[in-house]
């Protein structure tokens, strides 16, 4: 039976028909199976396209329109032609949001691949490499809010639970970890402790597939560990570190739950000098203690999408080169 | 390939195991051990007084208060959060596989020469950051009647859990044999009745994956659920708003953190059950 199901219809299915081919020689050798199949293309696929389109495609054009007018939400929108952009470049919030977006893009992203490489290396033949990953892997399914309440709580000076365990280890002045200055890096390097796990994980899978003779030639030409690192590991997995880098942008760009608690001052958003893009988006809109200001909060979402994008390219272009197989 | 004669000690493998493995080794296993530590404290901060908490936060605690949950369920709102945030996850999570597998099944198995550019076009979703979309969506909620409704949160959480689910989707009905949807059309079954009853079935465990990896999202999501909300809560807000009131209504650290377990608990436990299934479904959708 099932020969002949594969005698009568395969050539059809599952011939590989190069796109190019003619259409009308397609259609005279589409099955009816294939021939059924396609009508039903639209049925199948728009549903989700629909509700994807209305969820996600509209609104990104509606934002687009929306950056080029003020607007407060209610009543009319005024043509503002690009003024938005420049009066949100001018702003030092907005500044402030930028340095610090571009911080936890790449200052985070580089320490992120670098411990995330580091133990990958450690736990490929490491004793209990399985509980390790996965112990090292949990803080990434943690939501981002939870893991910050919890971090101002072990930095807060001078009760919290960092301090007083510098304070009896002997150290005299335990450092202010969320005053002014301080805040955003132990921000950063809380950011760092959530995300390192999921790069562990995957770096690791890649790490699993490259051939293990490849390590033995290595050896026995002399290679040391980071000769090995440089001259084996790394260009084999350089597609996925590109596509992990492009992934790490996305993410990054976004980051907004991590800092929303960080509330210093009295009031429901965290002090300015926290803000990065996705918080000062944010904020324009629904700032409690400010004015709604819809083409502003618009422009820099116009902003983040535009920066997701080209960093992505970017990332790609830069990793990418020719990707070796094995 | 074929393999040199080795004797067992000689495959011992990879890397000489230097002076630099050895001195780096106890540096994995302190993250190791901080990690289960935090977690540990965690919980048993939970059940400790404020006072307690703050003056030795090192001790076994003197008592177990587990007036604490009580508190953070009741006062907190923490079980209204848990509620809604159970209703959002299993309806998102349902809508969006429901919509989301017959698109991935027909992109990757019709062979249309519309497949691909359709792809593309659900895949840039990807990029879509939340910031550059929630305007508009608040607007048009608005004016629909739909902020502070946990349908309309719920809407925009299979919208926004399209592409991903669709990117996984597409490449594990590639992998599927095909010889299955070919018996189905011989014995006169259309596609449509192929689909559910034949290839939807045999896609379950990566319908599960997605559906596990969409509820951990949503779960403790935050953006959206503070933007469209207003009276309803999710976990993740109680939390929040727990949180950011404490400058008023006292420094009661101790539910806090009963709420942050609550928030965290059923992760762990999720996460022991099906740890394995969880990290090979995000690996495998970055591999690929």
């Amino acid at each position: 039976m099932k020969k002949g199901v594969s005698v009568t219809t395969m050539p059809a299915v599952a011939s590989p028909v190069p796109e190019t081919a003619s259409r009308r020689r397609q259609r005279l050798r589409m099955s009816p199976l294939e021939r059924s199949r396609r009508r039903l293309f639209v049925p199948f696929v728009y549903p989700a396209l629909l509700v994807y389109a209305a969820v996600m495609v509209a609104p990104t054009v509606f934002t687009l329109w929306i950056s080029l007018n003020h607007w407060a939400g209610a009543g009319p929108m005024q043509w503002a032609g690009l003024s938005n952009y420049t009066r949100m470049f001018k702003d030092p919030v907005f500044r402030t949001s930028f340095v610090n977006t571009f911080w936890i893009v790449f200052g985070v992203g580089v320490g992120v691949f670098a411990i995330a490489f580091l133990l990958t290396m450690l736990l490929h033949d490491m004793v209990g490499r399985k509980l390790a990953r996965a112990v090292v892997f949990f803080p990434s399914l943690v939501p981002g809010i939870a893991i910050s309440i919890l971090w101002g709580f072990l930095f807060n000076y001078p009760d919290g639970l960092v301090d007083t365990l510098l304070v009896k280890l002997g150290v005299d002045h335990p450092p202010a970890w969320l005053a002014q200055d301080n805040a955003f890096k132990t921000i950063l390097v809380g950011m760092m402790w959530l995300t390192t796990g999921t790069y562990t994980v995957i770096f690791m899978a890649a790490v699993d597939r490259i051939p293990r003779e490849l390590y033995e030639a290595a050896e026995l030409e002399g290679a040391g560990p980071f000769a090995r690192f440089r001259h084996v590991t790394f260009p084999l997995m350089r597609d996925i570190v590109s596509v992990c880098s492009v992934l790490w942008c996305v993410g990054a760009l976004k980051t907004f739950e991590f800092l929303l608690t960080f509330s210093a001052q009295d009031g429901a958003l965290p002090s300015p000098k926290l803000w990065n893009f996705a918080m000062y988006s944010y904020g324009e809109a629904f700032n409690p203690d400010g004015v709604p200001d819809y083409g502003i909060s618009s422009a820099c979402g116009v902003i983040v999408l535009v920066l997701t994008g080209g960093l992505a390219v970017l990332s790609r272009r830069i990793l990418r080169k020719d990707s070796v197989t094995y | 390939m074929t393999h040199t004669v080795t004797s067992p000690s000689a495959g011992r493998r990879l890397t000489s195991r230097g002076w630099l493995h050895w001195s780096l080794v106890p540096f994995a296993w302190l993250l190791v051990a901080a990690d289960i530590l935090v977690i540990l404290w965690m919980i048993l901060s939970s059940l400790k007084s404020t006072r307690d908490m703050v003056l030795t936060p090192w001790s076994w605690p003197s008592e177990f208060l587990w007036s604490n949950y009580q508190d953070a369920w009741v006062a907190g709102e923490f079980g209204a959060g848990v509620l809604n945030s159970l209703i959002l996850i299993v309806g998102s999570g349902v809508g969006c596989i429901l919509l989301t597998a017959p698109a991935a099944y027909a992109l990757s198995r019709f062979r249309s020469r519309l497949a691909g550019a359709h792809t593309i076009f659900f895949v840039i979703g990807l990029g879509i950051p939340a910031q550059t979309i929630f305007i508009p969506l608040y607007v048009v909620f608005d004016r629909a009647g739909l902020v502070d409704s946990i349908g309309g949160l719920m809407l925009i959480y299979i919208g926004t859990g399209v592409p991903y689910a669709l990117f996984l989707l597409t490449a594990f009905f590639r992998s599927l044999p095909g010889e299955l949807e070919e018996a189905a059309a011989i014995d006169g079954a259309g596609p449509w009745y192929t689909f559910w009853r034949i290839m939807f079935p045999l896609a379950r465990s990566g319908l599960i994956t997605i559906f596990v990896l969409q509820a951990i999202g949503h779960w403790g999501e935050t953006f959206f659920a503070l933007v469209m909300l207003r009276h309803r809560t999710t976990l993740s807000l109680s939390l929040y708003n727990f949180a950011i009131n404490m400058q008023y209504s006292g420094n009661r650290y101790n539910v806090l953190f009963a709420g942050l377990i609550i928030l965290i608990l059923p992760l762990l436990i999720l996460y022991i059950i099906l740890g394995r299934r969880i990290i090979e479904g995000i690996a495998a959708g970055y591999s690929k």
